[in-house]
């Protein structure tokens, strides 16, 4: 990829919560049509359309199977579409999903893409999603059968990060602080009507120790969708695109077991190369973002994120976001829209509305969470069992 | 470490309409190439598969071997030694079937093998758990057919 070879133009999103009546095909319909309205372009402009896949879908009428087999560039009037299909990495898939639009447009076969996520899980019994997502994280034959859970899977992290680096639980805390006082400022955000306290997430029930009801993440009904060109078509039609200036990747495990960092404390270190080839790539240094956008799931795998991007000494994150650096009017935005903490968890679209939010930012449309004057942001993501980690810069123009 | 009182496993039942199908443990389902694991654990034996080739240890085991790609292999015998690198507490918030057993501890216990594993630290209070305690290996016949190896600490 060339530095500012491709742009987001563009981007549609419903609110995050609990909707039962509103189907993931209105969802889809929903978010696809705002983000080319928004991008300001015709619907038979758009050449190809992905969707990110559905996590436990209704098997009478199942919306991976209708994605799969075309059905969102039928109902929302794409009647140029020449590609559609669904990519999946759990977690990471606002990056997979990105990179094979990328690919399409590379190839040079059209120069609009069209990247839609839909989710809803209310429909769902707890029991039903008890037993799909609290388990998804685990191996199935070799954790699922002592009680192993995603919420036990991100505690026992914290219980290593803080074991080492002395970060405290009031400080892990802070991060869910600071998330839920970017999500008051987000219309679209699941809780975005009461503040939180470091004291109230630490009193909270315990879920798994270390770790509170407040500390982990609730699923929620939601969606978003971008739309995506070369950088040539971009200028032509968008006044603010917003460019993919540089991104690396790396892949380590499905199981935990197997992580190639066997040291949770320094999993930074294993993440520290994947942030400096993206900055690399970009030409640009940490020293030059307006926003983080971290993308951990959990308060503490934010931190560890944070401690990889070579702007601060690893393990002393935590006493940054405690100071309320990292909250609205901070000297450093984290995570304007609150991830999965307090926007909500969406399945395999909480990367996509943080690279939404990205977006959005970066062409200043975001509302009371506006971060005046961005110009660049780093966004992570990635999905499983921390399975992989993926960078991206972002700018709403191209560096000399 | 929690304030709040316990749920018990008849209120969730009511709550949630549960059925004995819903409250049933998972259990692992072997692989043609994990069986030789879950033989040895009913024999109350813990092994580990080894590369005849190369010598890499994988645990979890796959088809062949991840260093080497190689078929050949033995399946050792571990010394069942670990230390405790990590732990979690589960005190809410599982699937069902473990509500009964809340609050249960996880750990990620390193073999002296090499290899991590996950697994229920039992025999022992929630308040001696720390990281880098020597662990031993106990075995759960959780079924006639089923055994699972948890750790505890070892008592000197």
């Amino acid at each position: 990829m060339e530095r500012g070879e491709f742009a987001i133009i563009g981007t549609g999103e419903v609110p995050c919560g609990n909707y039962p009546q509103r189907s993931e095909f209105e969802i889809a319909y929903t978010v696809a049509r705002e983000a080319i309205r928004d991008a300001g372009i015709d619907v038979k402009d758009i050449g190809a359309v992905l969707c990110a896949q559905h996590i436990m879908s209704n098997p009478d009428n199942d919306y991976n199977t209708e994605m799969v087999f075309g059905r969102l560039p039928e109902a929302i009037g794409a009647r140029g579409c020449k590609i559609t299909c669904m990519t999946s990495s759990g977690g990471a898939s606002s990056f997979s999903l990105r990179k094979t639009a990328e690919g399409i447009l590379h190839s040079g076969e059209t120069d609009t893409v069209l990247v839609v996520h839909a989710q809803r899980f209310s429909t769902f019994t707890p029991n039903q999603q008890a037993k799909y997502f609290s388990v998804a994280g685990s191996d199935v034959e070799w954790e699922v059968p002592y009680g192993m859970t995603y919420n036990a899977l991100a505690a026992m992290i914290t219980q290593a990060y803080m074991n080492i680096t002395g970060t405290t639980i009031e400080q892990v805390a802070a991060v869910c602080v600071a998330n839920r006082r970017w999500a008051m400022l987000q219309p679209n955000a699941m809780f975005n009507h009461k503040e939180i306290t470091v004291e109230k997430v630490v009193n909270a029930r315990m879920v798994s120790y270390p770790l509170t009801t407040l500390m982990c993440n609730v699923l929620g009904d939601g969606g978003s969708a971008f739309i995506m060109t070369t950088a040539e078509k971009a200028r032509k039609v968008c006044d603010k695109p917003v460019y993919v200036l540089g991104e690396a990747s790396d892949y380590s495990h499905r199981t935990i077991t197997r992580a190639g960092m066997k040291d949770f404390a320094t999993m930074s270190e294993y993440l520290f190369p994947i942030a400096k080839t993206a900055f690399e790539r970009s030409g640009l240094g940490p020293e030059d973002m307006d926003i983080y956008q971290i993308y951990g799931s959990y308060p503490c795998i934010q931190l560890i994120i944070m401690d990889a991007l070579g702007m601060w000494e690893p393990g002393t994150t935590g006493a940054l976001v405690e100071a309320g650096e990292t909250s609205p009017g901070g000297k450093y935005p984290v995570t304007t829209n609150g991830e999965a903490l307090s926007f909500g968890h969406t399945g395999t679209g909480v990367g996509i509305a943080l690279l939404v939010e990205s977006v959005r930012q970066l062409q200043g449309k975001a509302g009371k969470a506006q971060v005046q004057g961005a110009r660049f942001l780093i966004e992570n993501t990635g999905g499983g069992a921390f399975m992989d980690c993926h960078f991206t810069v972002l700018g709403n123009e191209i560096p000399g | 470490m929690s304030k709040h009182e316990p749920i018990s496993i008849d209120a969730i039942k009511a709550m949630m309409n549960l059925s004995d199908e819903d409250l049933k443990k998972p259990l692992p389902v072997p692989t043609a190439w994990s069986q030789p694991f879950w033989d040895a654990a009913r024999e109350h034996r813990l092994v580990l598969k080894r590369c005849s080739k190369c010598g890499n240890i994988d645990h979890p085991p796959y088809l062949y071997c991840t260093a080497c790609q190689a078929d050949e292999h033995e399946w050792i015998e571990a010394s069942g030694k670990g230390t405790l690198f990590a732990y979690a507490i589960n005190y809410f918030g599982v699937p069902f079937p473990f509500w009964a057993d809340l609050p249960y501890a996880l750990g990620m216990i390193d073999l002296a093998e090499g290899v991590r594993m996950i697994s229920n630290i039992v025999d022992c209070d929630f308040e001696e758990l720390e990281n880098g305690m020597e662990l031993e290996v106990v075995f759960d016949d959780v079924t006639d057919e089923v055994t699972l190896p948890k750790w505890r600490p070892v008592r000197k």
